[in-house]
């Protein structure tokens, strides 16, 4: 059963865009598909002047490395690897110099307020602690797109809203695009655009109210 | 760099698990090896020489059972042609009870006539591990086997009682997994007369005048010159003298051979199971924690993994921790082995023998296995996609 049809989507540099929907929408697997994590039945999706949707399977974990950027709900750092060392693992399939990556990496974690507690262990670090840990993953090789799902479902408030900024923030920066995947209402606060996915559909109006 | 930085976090179980097959597996095969050491020692001793008694059922001949090889027959057995050489021996049980007579743990006083070369092919020297042999014109003196010594807590320099009588120790044997390890050598002068103590009928008839000390022999090792067919010429001195029980090398090894068949076929059991059991152990463990693993694998290709990096990287833990496992699987079997076998030495015994041929099999087989479960492992999840992955392993 198709999940998605119609769905026709162009993010900008520096745009902050927010997809909402009703649980089992698509969300996801919208976000799963632009990601390159899942793969598509058709469509095109591309990647500046490169279509990817159509790229071998290494050429598609390449342009997932050094392209693209994720934020999980449940953060999904590796729980064998330090705070520091989750963060350089995004750098290591790249082939960045590890000296810079790691300049990087520590510098990003001093900004997050994290890089106390960067030899710690992911079930060391408060969910919060994570959460910025996995955001400094996400934007080290400074992604021309970062796809954030759901990324405060599991924060409480002060430290959503922190994520949050930091993303709009992100988008501000002019490089990257952020899409940002929430059903909290305060999430959508602050972000360009605000689009609808229900019926498989993606729309810029929420759908009218069942009656 | 710290040693346990070599080990990938979170595979101590894993390790453990194999650590658990591996000991299995290499204390089986010890056993094995022990077993097979001692039966091919036994082929290699009775087909480097043809073994000669005198006609008769004697007892206390060893295995050259027979009766009194008298020195004529000696003398009439050095003149058939194609013999190299023969040399006299007494065989003496080291104890006379009959529970422990011509038994596979059987120790004996062994008389060796020094003037002569040994003939055994197989065995012309008998080199000692501490002190020296026996040499002609030695004298209550003795040179023990690795077993019969270490059971006894003996050494070079100390003296022993064989049937009543000390004797000074001069060396003691190599070990040979195999009869000597059991002996006590001496010279065949001190060998008839310790006979001679120990069997009253034996001194009736040599008070009688009808036997010389010279005749005093259990048996003799007779020895081929190059390019003799051993089977052929063992079958000539059984025509040409008269009253002799010969051996056959062949015929004696096909005999061994059929009488250790039960623990050939258990050796192969035991490997069999063995490398069962320590294989789909290892197998089975290092492929269930690749599998724990699948979530990691779904991340590592959302941050741009291709399949040849994570299969490179799983190959390269997989070898490390079948590495490890395999190295302290051998650990704990060398640990567990020795242990028993301390135990066992005080009665002259040995359960395991760790050669290096199975620790280095034992080792590779524990690195390609487990490096091949992770391959297999591998493969099977790279056809997920980074999302199923991810999904599967949360």
């Amino acid at each position: 059963m198709p999940v998605l049809g119609g769905v026709d989507l162009e993010l900008e540099r520096g745009e902050f865009v927010a997809v909402a929907g009703p649980s089992g929408s698509g969300k996801s697997t919208l976000l799963n598909l632009l990601g390159l994590l899942e793969p598509s039945d058709g469509g095109e999706i591309w990647l500046g002047s490169e279509r990817v949707s159509h790229l071998g399977r290494r050429a598609q974990a390449r342009a997932r490395g050094a392209s693209i950027g994720y934020v999980f709900q449940s953060f999904l750092l590796l729980s064998g690897l330090t705070a520091l060392e989750n963060v350089l693992l995004a750098a290591r399939y790249v082939g960045r110099d590890r000296a810079e990556a790691r300049r990087d990496a520590l510098a990003l974690l001093e900004r997050m307020e994290v890089a106390h507690r960067k030899d710690h262990y992911p079930t060391q670090l408060s969910g919060g602690e994570q959460q910025r840990v996995a955001y400094c993953r996400a934007v080290l090789n400074r992604p021309p797109l970062v796809l954030a799902d759901e990324p405060t479902g599991n924060l409480d408030d002060l430290h959503a809203q922190a994520i949050l900024g930091e993303l709009r923030a992100l988008a501000a920066g002019g490089h990257t695009a952020v899409l940002l995947v929430t059903h909290r209402a305060e999430g959508q606060a602050g972000t360009d655009r605000v689009l609808y996915l229900s019926g498989g559909r993606l729309t810029s109006h929420p759908p009218a109210p069942v009656a | 760099m710290k040693l346990g930085d070599f080990l990938p976090r979170g595979y101590a179980f894993t390790v453990i698990g194999i650590t658990v097959g591996m000991a299995g597996l290499v204390s089986l095969g010890a056993m094995a090896e022990r077993i097979t050491r001692f039966i091919d020692g036994g082929d290699r001793f009775v087909l480097g020489q043809i073994s000669v008694a005198g006609e008769g059922m004697g007892m206390g001949t060893g295995f050259t059972a027979g009766g009194l090889l008298p020195a004529a027959k000696i003398t009439e057995i050095a003149a058939v042609p194609g013999v190299s050489g023969v040399q006299a021996q007494v065989m003496l049980p080291f104890n006379t009870s009959t529970s422990s007579f011509l038994t596979l743990t059987q120790e004996l006083i062994m008389g060796m006539d020094l003037s002569v070369p040994i003939p055994n092919r197989h065995y012309r020297e008998l080199p000692v591990s501490s002190g020296r042999p026996l040499r002609s014109g030695d004298r209550r003196v003795t040179v023990l086997g690795a077993d019969f010594a270490a059971s006894r807590h003996l050494a070079a320099g100390g003296t022993v009682t064989l049937a009543g009588q000390e004797f000074s120790i001069v060396g003691i044997l190599d070990k040979t997994f195999t009869a000597p390890d059991r002996f006590a050598l001496v010279p065949i002068e001190d060998a008839r007369e310790l006979w001679l103590r120990r069997d009253p009928l034996l001194v009736q008839a040599f008070g009688a005048g009808s036997l010389r000390r010279g005749d005093l022999n259990t048996g003799a090792a007779v020895g081929w010159r190059d390019g003799e067919d051993p089977d052929a010429l063992a079958r000539r001195i059984q025509a040409t003298v008269k009253g002799l029980n010969v051996t056959i090398p062949g015929e004696l090894s096909k005999l061994l051979r059929q009488s250790t068949a039960f623990f050939s076929a258990l050796l192969l059991g035991m490997g069999a199971l063995g490398l069962l059991i320590g294989g789909l152990s290892l197998a089975n463990t290092v492929t269930a924690a690749v599998f724990e693993r699948i979530r990691d694998f779904g991340i590592k290709r959302a941050l741009g993994a291709t399949d040849l990096d994570l299969l490179g990287e799983v190959l390269g833990e997989g070898l490390r921790v079948s590495l490890w496992g395999g190295v302290s699987g051998v650990v704990l079997a060398l640990a567990i082995g020795t242990a028993i076998d301390a135990r066992l030495l005080r009665d002259g015994q040995q359960l395991f023998l760790f050669s290096p041929r199975l620790l280095t099999f034992a080792l590779v087989f524990s690195v390609a296995l487990g490096t091949l479960a992770a391959g297999y492992a591998t493969l099977r999840i790279a056809r997920l996609s980074p999302a199923e992955a991810i999904r599967r392993g949360t």
